[in-house]
């Protein structure tokens, strides 16, 4: 018997009594909601060791970027344009695409790189990135981040982001909350562990 | 009296301070848990809720499995099952031995650490580098990690200085841990990019799509498999989750509990491998399936490994990981250990001052008071209980069944007060180590009562 049919065999004779699958929905009706989402993923931002620039009308959104990096010179985008508001605006302050380099290891040394996100969720900080381009290590390599998210698309808590997340063609999605952080040595927090020192997310 | 347990501990306790430390930074720890829970009115339906989805998911682990299988199948994964950790072993060597690796990346994975990986992998000559920064740390230094979630705790950041100003040509003598986690983060820069295949856990396998989960702050788990083109993802069979909807509760309850953050950094989903390249699945078994006909003890399969139950324990606090015969310590650890070889784990029981307040975080509620105190009642059993704890169980049985023996020695108690230290803190009397005696008062409560005084 293949070591799949006996774990399987091992399992079956094993279990006992049979619980029965729980019902989410009382759980996700009384969970926390927030009544204005966005002062609220403005606040939590900072708590995650990141930071989130609301994008006022008329605003270059690439002007707001370069304020933010003005040292920035190798910057990646995964998209030529965005939409703010009624209209689109071209994303023009960046140098190259994530795909048009040889291998994932040539993107190492990209300053910054501008990415989509899909939903926010206002009790943690966390947006969705659903993969978009070949290379997805643009979305750890860079030293710094920023994320285009829709205003529109922000949510009060994790139940309500999983109802509407997806990892479409490449199967690859990711909640990214703030920056890559760890406390390994002696329990002191460094930002820039391996991902990105530092996360802004620019509502448009 | 003695176990390995607490002699192991005593030595712990030799360096005071480093023990202090210790102590009230993974209570500090507990209290950033404890923040993140009150700002959830539904905290406590939340456990109840990840219970539930837990004793479903493990009683129908033959269906879900085979629903992950088909799932990951038609997402283009490869899907294996060990059956214990040799197959386990055996399983990622042919997969890197097969595609001639010589470098391999590897996050944190406690799996890979109950089944001895690195150890078979290196033996047969592939390199492999641990990149979370508290494994990497240990590995160089030829250590364990002392807790799941924070694996290098007891190390000093003087001794990391010290080991980087070899391994990685640090500054001697600069200890600055923003600086040392900076070189680390250039060093594995260059191990990510040269390696030809990286391996993860899983916090959670869902059913529903065939994607594993996994959790973590540092961003080395993305790191590592949007290099290579092939990855590794092996998980223990009771990581299996029904579907996104029950991610929605995992993920909100694993890092508030087990380091009081809202959410770690990275909440990755992989489905599908990427363009030209391989995703393999492993699926383990080492002892599980025999778990679940144990009804006392069945629970432990809901464990996250969210390392709270470790963080509030007041013993593990002020004994240290090491101080544990099995590989995972604190609460959890003593219950998985008895279920995996009683004889030889059993020193750890006595590990627990029976609080319960680690079932009391546990946000999946395992009762591992509860079964570590049953574990104790089964030591007569297994011809492992200590002598000296019965005969002083026997002689306050004697005293408590004769009320007139029992008035006259307290009565008589108070001499013990005034008693010369060395006669009170000597080898012959276990509860004075490390432990002030109690001061026995002139009159009982029951004098009192009789005089109407209370």
């Amino acid at each position: 018997m293949s070591s799949r049919e006996d774990i399987l065999e091992s399992i079956r004779r094993n279990t006992r009594m049979r619980y029965e699958k729980p019902d989410y929905a009382q759980l996700e009706e009384e969970a926390v909601k927030y009544p204005d989402l966005l002062a609220r993923f403005k606040e939590v931002m900072p708590q995650m060791g990141g930071r989130a620039v609301v994008l006022q009308k008329g605003e270059d959104v690439n002007k707001v970027i370069k304020g933010l990096y003005p040292n920035a010179v190798r910057i990646a985008a995964t998209m030529k344009e965005v939409r703010c508001g009624e209209g689109m605006q071209p994303v023009t302050c960046a140098t190259f695409h994530p795909d048009d380099v040889r291998c994932s290891g040539d993107l190492d040394g990209t300053d910054l790189a501008i990415i989509q996100g899909r939903v926010g969720v206002c009790e943690n900080g966390a947006v969705w990135i659903q993969q978009d381009v070949e290379q997805r290590a643009v979305y750890f390599i860079a030293e710094a981040l920023v994320i285009l998210l829709d205003r529109h698309n922000l949510v009060s808590n994790m139940h309500e982001a999983y109802r509407q997340i997806d990892t479409g063609e490449y199967g690859y999605g990711v909640f990214i909350s703030g920056p890559s952080k760890t406390a390994d040595i002696e329990q002191a927090l460094v930002l820039g562990a391996h991902g990105a020192r530092d996360v802004t997310v620019i509502l448009v | 009296m003695s176990t390995r347990h607490s002699k192991a501990a005593e030595l712990f306790l030799k360096d005071k301070d480093l023990a202090a430390w210790h102590d009230e930074t993974l209570w500090m720890v507990r209290a950033k848990r404890d923040n993140q829970s009150k700002q959830l009115p539904e905290w406590e339906h939340l456990r109840d809720m990840a219970c539930a989805i837990k004793m479903y998911s493990n009683s129908h682990l033959d269906q879900l499995l085979l629903e992950f299988e088909k799932n990951a199948l038609a997402n283009g994964a490869h899907v294996y099952w060990a059956k214990d950790a040799e197959e386990y072993c055996s399983i990622v060597y042919n997969i890197l031995h097969g595609h001639n690796v010589r470098h391999f990346i590897k996050s944190k994975s406690m799996l890979a650490e109950e089944c001895g990986l690195n150890e078979f992998l290196e033996e047969k000559g592939i390199e492999v580098v641990e990149s979370d920064l508290g494994e990497r740390i240990l590995q160089l230094m030829h250590k364990k990690p002392s807790h799941i979630v924070m694996p290098a705790i007891h190390i000093k950041k003087e001794e990391i200085g010290e080991l980087f100003v070899k391994e990685m040509n640090t500054e001697p003598g600069n200890n600055d841990q923003t600086y040392l986690t900076h070189a680390a983060r250039k060093n594995l820069r260059h191990k990510f990019i040269e390696a030809e295949a990286a391996m993860t856990g899983a916090n959670f396998a869902v059913a529903s799509t065939g994607e594993c989960v996994v959790c973590t702050n540092e961003g080395n788990a993305d790191m590592g498999t949007s290099q290579p083109k092939l990855q590794i993802t092996a998980f223990g069979m009771e990581k299996i989750v029904p579907d996104r909807g029950s991610l929605g509760v995992f993920t909100r309850l694993l890092a508030r509990s087990g380091t009081g953050q809202a959410i770690t950094t990275y909440t990755s989903h992989y489905r599908k491998p990427r363009p030209g390249g391989e995703l393999h699945i492993i699926i383990v078994d080492n002892g599980r399936s025999r778990i679940l006909a144990d009804k006392e003890h069945v629970k432990t399969l809901n464990c996250l490994r969210c390392g709270a139950c470790m963080n509030t324990c007041p013993v593990y606090r002020r004994s240290g990981g090491y101080s544990y015969t099995y590989f995972i310590p604190g609460p959890i650890g003593i219950n998985l250990g008895m279920l995996k070889a009683p004889l030889h784990y059993y020193d750890n029981v006595s590990a627990c001052s029976l609080c319960h307040s680690c079932q009391n975080v546990c946000p999946a509620k395992v009762d591992l008071a509860d079964q570590i105190y049953r574990w104790r009642q089964k030591l007569e059993d297994l011809g492992v209980a200590s002598t000296s704890k019965k005969a002083m169980s026997g002689g306050m049985k004697f005293l408590m069944e004769r009320p007139g023996l029992f008035g006259f020695a307290l009565k008589n108690a108070p001499i013990a007060n005034s008693l010369p230290r060395w006669m009170m803190y000597n080898d012959l009397n276990d509860w004075g180590k490390e432990h002030e005696m109690p001061k026995f008062a002139r009159e009982s409560f029951n004098e009192m009562w009789k005089k109407k005084k209370v």
